[in-house]
């Protein structure tokens, strides 16, 4: 298969011609206008690429080793990683059964450029006998045109450094829909948006109604043994919160579009602590901010062991995966780790008593940690269920496995991932789980079904990091083809695709409010993402190394509450130090009627969103979790 | 992988006659196998969110590859290469001692290492980071810069009380902290004084106990300013009384400070450096030249130099380039004295062969003469002699082995007399009884 997708490069060329070739193309873009001159320039990296390995193909090893080196250096630094990878292919022999070889000619280089530029290569290629240059243009390279005026060069950095260059912008539009509402509104916005996108639901599901009226006398009790001053405020606090909730999110998918598991009295009663916890969060962002507090657990003596790192949603357990494939998990509560009593003795219990729960829990096992073992390889990625009773984890062996945090043993092991599997997520919730690995695809499975409900393929390298969307209905994935892809669960599309970063993704936060994607990793840059309009719309940078976990704050429940923005981005990396952005500025700032942005270019501004920097001793920082009260607790683990 | 390990290689397993292209085929096939093998590690690594390629990186990206993965090699923090030459040729080797098994199976286990431990403590308390020991020092970190200081409204709690596992021990201390002074705890206070006073004082086994804290205790990296404030103002005050002992102790517990794992000194260096520098090149460190031995402090002084200049010197600071460039206006100013230009050449001497043979070995000539020139003159004091002995003695002792391997026998005294002045014929004895 690979031999013959490389039977394209053999032609009867002239080696020597080829120098002359790129020369001519470079003195053209060089001769060309300054507004169109960035874009064109584009066109030299897969020309220069494709015309080495031509050179390589045929037999010409001396001339390709000459034209590498003599073109190398006027390359763009994010091709760095891709121009060392190209340099190591000297031989035909190499170029056979090469993953990199194989995806850049599996897919056309993607180049985004105006259409006054595309005439005017068109013009180029006809005016000048330039065969090798118009042949790759022609096979290897697809030229997306767009409408209007040039992007400037900020605009095509933002977006550049994908693995096949950019992503197309017909990726992300809408193909074929027959709902008559569908056609009409595509026919009305389309003429505002040259590009309409495929739509995705972002909003959030319509929370459940919980029993009220027991919360406010509870409430209320609380408020007058603390004094009357702030009972008022509170209460009003609250009925925003709760009229907010019930409202339904016009861009909210509906509920029943993914089937979720119904809530049982269990889960109930959690909603009802996580929203009384969350009154009283504290404001990190916004006029009224407080300086956020972070708490740092520090593993010691792990020995570079702790490979990753979970917090359950209400902060009462912490999981480590750790190198030698085992998984601890400690409570970071005074309350231990108790495992169930035995079947004959649970017999004896009376099912009907309230504290049945904690009755049948066995006094006797309750330890601070507990240790759990299963895997045969490097345990890569954790993450708990919302019910705080399962736990999944991902490891270098290839299988996905579920743990029960009841009898602290291994439920189910689920195979599928051919090498290793590199990140695991559970649904919001619950029932459904995520999983990505080295074989390309993401997976969605359902804990009681050993096989996948849907596989994602699409990527061109390995799937570094998954990330669930809050309403359970997409799933977010980061390659280290270096691009983020959104998929929709019920149909198992790819909806949006994304580049703009230059090296792999390997970590990624959805919003509260579900709108805004961000997303990082080896290059060091926070990249955020608008879903609805598809647009990189803020890079982050102050990074030095690479970002190994990114968080919201909670803020987006507040959001729903009705009260002002309060977003809060945040992240962690391995220059060993936490830093906090301040994403509702970010927010604010941010021109919609932007042009640039109406036409689907990324628009950044330089200006510095950075609120505070906490550097660590040596902790390079693993995971990152906001309470429910918006204290930050950070993850790391001391490197000696 | 060059062609010449292919060979060797190739010799080992007992193929002796491999041919030109053969071997050029196989080099570029192995490299091009082992830099794919490698890039794949890369991934395994930073997945392991970490920044250091280890075998088990390998390993797994042998797994992958579907090969057998190389059992039995592990990968140690730290990999001491030997350096060897000869006939021509560099060599880099690990060295890999035979051990005896018997000793290992009758010598006592090894201690079990520390069980994994989870500890919380605060990073920061409303935007501030409390100075405890987990925090990095003040000095290292700018979020000052960042912070606004209007939104620190004083007595607000932000925080919810946090769970009594989650409080650090020294809370009291974190309270009382502001951002910019940098308090030691009264057990740090009375620890510094302790030691301070041991390092310069009269009983030497109590200095050998506070020099061995200080090249072994971690924890130290809070008071690390302190002692370096201690020896730089140490040294200027003793340098001018000229008090010998003193430096040597200072000198002693700057050495102590470089040996420790758990500090480092590179923040301090701008204090460090001079004060050892002092100590090299200073005219006088002693009440009496022509007796007190202030030649091995400058000896000491000198290693310790080389020693900061392996450890510290970076193509940004330049720090080796800029020591040798001091030694060397020293050794070229024709006013410095006999002392200070025994420094320069010892601070030299302990930079590396290379050093010598590019900027002592030219000078050789010059300094022969004058030592000849202060020998021979009638006006002669027993300081400029004990001086110009211990200069000779140096160069020679410096000199001989580099010139031994620039220099192919046989071994004239003549040769040597016009090559490298009145110093050449004590060089070329000394040459021929190390050959």
């Amino acid at each position: 298969e690979v031999s013959s997708l490389l039977s394209a490069y053999s032609t009867e060329a002239d080696p020597s011609s080829y120098d002359d070739n790129y020369r001519i193309l470079q003195q053209f873009i060089e001769m060309s206008m300054d507004g169109n001159k960035c874009e064109l320039s584009l066109l030299l990296y897969p020309v220069f690429l494709h015309m080495y390995l031509e050179l390589v193909y045929n037999n010409h090893q001396t001339k390709a080793k000459a034209f590498f080196a003599k073109f190398r250096g006027e390359m763009e630094h994010y091709h760095d990683a891709d121009l060392h990878q190209l340099s190591n292919i000297t031989t035909k022999s190499h170029m056979e059964g090469n993953n990199f070889i194989y995806n850049l000619k599996s897919n056309k280089f993607v180049v985004r450029i105006s259409r006054e530029s595309n005439h005017l290569i068109k013009k180029f290629l006809e005016d000048k006998n330039v065969p090798i240059i118009r042949n790759i243009l022609n096979v290897q390279v697809t030229i997306d045109e767009f409408e209007g005026l040039p992007r400037t060069k900020n605009q095509i950095w933002a977006s550049a450094g994908g693995l096949c260059g950019e992503a197309k912008q017909e990726e992300n539009k809408a193909k074929v829909r027959t709902s008559k509402f569908f056609i009409t509104t595509l026919a009305t916005v389309g003429e505002i948006f040259p590009s309409f996108h495929i739509q995705v639901y972002y909003g959030l599901l319509k929370e459940p109604d919980i029993d009220i009226p027991l919360e406010d006398e509870e409430d209320t009790l609380e408020d007058q043994t603390e004094g009357g001053g702030s009972s008022k405020s509170k209460r009003r606090k609250k009925k925003e919160f709760l009229s907010k909730k019930n409202k339904s999110d016009p861009n909210a998918p509906s509920v029943t579009r993914i089937p979720l598991p119904e809530l049982k009295d269990a889960d109930k009663v959690e909603k009802i602590a996580a929203a009384k916890e969350s009154l009283k969060r504290i404001r990190l962002a916004g006029t009224d901010r407080v300086s956020p507090s972070v708490c740092c657990y520090t593993f010691t003596n792990a020995f570079g062991g702790v490979t990753a790192v979970d917090i359950c949603d209400d902060s009462t357990l912490l999981a480590a995966g750790f190198q030698d494939s085992h998984i601890r998990v400690w409570s970071l509560t005074p309350r231990t780790l108790r495992s169930v009593k035995s079947a004959s003795e649970l017999g004896l219990l009376d099912k009907e008593g309230d504290d049945i729960f904690d009755r049948m829990m066995d006094d006797c096992t309750g330890t601070e940690s507990k240790s759990l073992y299963g895997h045969s390889g490097t345990v890569y990625s954790l993450s708990f269920s919302p019910c705080r009773s399962l736990l999944v984890s991902a490891s270098e062996d290839g299988s996905v496995r579920l743990w029960s945090l009841l009898t602290w043993t291994n439920l189910t092991v689920y195979k599928g991932h051919v090498w290793s599997v590199w990140g695991v997520k559970f649904s919001p919730h619950g029932h459904y789980f995520a999983s990505c690995g080295g074989d390309r695809v993401a997976r969605v499975w359902v804990t009681d079904h050993h096989q996948p409900l849907r596989v994602f393929a699409g990527h061109l390298s390995d799937v570094d990091c998954v990330a669930y969307h809050h309403n359970s209905n997409y799933v977010a994935t980061g390659s280290s083809d270096r691009s983020v892809r959104v998929w929709d669960v019920l149909n198992g599309n790819c909806v949006r695709t994304y580049t703009g970063h230059k090296k792999p993704v390997m970590c990624l936060a959805w919003s509260p409010d579900g709108r805004y994607l961000a997303s990082s990793g080896e290059d060091s840059m926070v990249l955020v993402w608008d879903i609805s309009t598809k647009v990189l719309i803020a890079q982050f940078k102050g990074h030095t190394a690479m970002v190994n976990v990114l968080a919201f704050s909670r803020d987006g429940e507040v959001l729903a509450s009705g009260m002002s923005i309060s977003l809060y981005g945040l992240l962690g990396g391995m220059d060993n130090s936490v830093k906090i952005w301040d994403f509702q500025q970010m927010i604010s700032d941010i021109d919609s009627d932007d042009i640039g942005m109406l036409r689907g270019h990324a628009t950044i501004s330089d200006k510095n969103y950075l609120l505070s920097d906490f550097p660590t001793k040596s902790t390079p920082i693993l995971h990152l979790h906001f309470t429910r009260r918006n204290l930050l607790l950070a993850v790391g683990v001391f490197v000696n | 992988i060059p062609q010449d390990s292919v060979k060797s290689i190739g010799e080992s397993i007992g193929i002796l006659q491999l041919p030109d292209h053969a071997m050029k085929y196989l080099s570029e096939e192995t490299s091009f196998r082992v830099k794919e093998i490698v890039q794949e590690a890369m991934k395994y690594c930073s997945h392991r969110k970490s920044n250091k390629l280890k075998c088990q990186d390998i390993d797994n990206s042998f797994k992958a590859k579907n090969l057998e993965p190389l059992y039995g090699f592990i990968s140690e923090e730290f990999i001491p290469f030997r350096f060897a030459s000869g006939g021509g040729r560099e060599l880099h080797f690990i060295e890999d001692k035979e051990l005896d098994l018997n000793e290992i199976i009758n010598g006592s286990l090894p201690k079990i290492p520390h069980d994994v431990a989870m500890k919380a403590h605060w990073l920061a308390i409303e935007g501030v980071q409390p100075s405890v020991p987990e925090n990095p020092v003040p000095e290292t970190h700018f979020s000052i810069e960042v912070l606004k200081k209007g939104d620190l409204k004083e007595g607000r709690k932000g925080v919810p009380p946090m769970k009594s596992c989650h409080k650090p021990e020294n809370s009291s201390l974190v309270a009382l902290k502001s951002r910019f002074t940098h308090e030691l705890s009264v057990e740090q206070q009375l620890y510094y004084k302790e030691i301070t006073e041991a390092a310069v004082g009269s009983s030497e086994a109590r200095r050998a106990e506070a020099l061995q804290s200080l090249a072994t205790d971690p924890g130290l990296s809070q008071m690390l300013p302190r002692f370096s404030t201690f020896v730089s103002e140490g040294v200027r005050v003793n340098v001018v009384q000229n008090n010998l002992a003193l430096l040597i102790y200072l000198m002693r517990m700057v050495k102590a400070l470089m040996d420790n794992p758990t500090l480092n000194l590179e923040k301090y260096l701008h204090e460090m450096i001079p004060a050892v520098m002092t100590c090299i090149v200073s005219r006088q460190l002693c009440t009496r030249p022509d007796v007190d031995n202030h030649w091995a402090l400058r000896d000491y002084a000198a290693r310790l130099m080389a020693q900061i200049c392996r450890s510290f010197s970076t193509s940004t600071n330049l720090i080796q380039s800029r020591i040798t460039g001091t030694f060397c206006k020293c050794l070229h100013d024709d006013k410095s004295s006999l002392a200070a230009r025994y420094g320069s050449v010892a601070g030299l001497a302990e930079l590396g062969t290379d050093v010598v043979q590019n900027l002592a070995l030219p000078r050789l000539q010059v300094e022969g003469g004058r030592i000849k020139n202060i020998l021979e003159s009638p006006l002669l004091n027993p300081i400029d002699r004990t001086a110009a002995e211990h200069l000779r003695g140096l160069l020679v002792k410096h000199c001989g082995p580099v010139i031994k391997t620039i220099r192919q026998p046989p071994d004239h005294p003549e040769e040597y007399l016009k090559d490298y002045g009145s110093l050449g014929p004590l060089i070329c004895q000394h040459i021929i009884k190390l050959r």
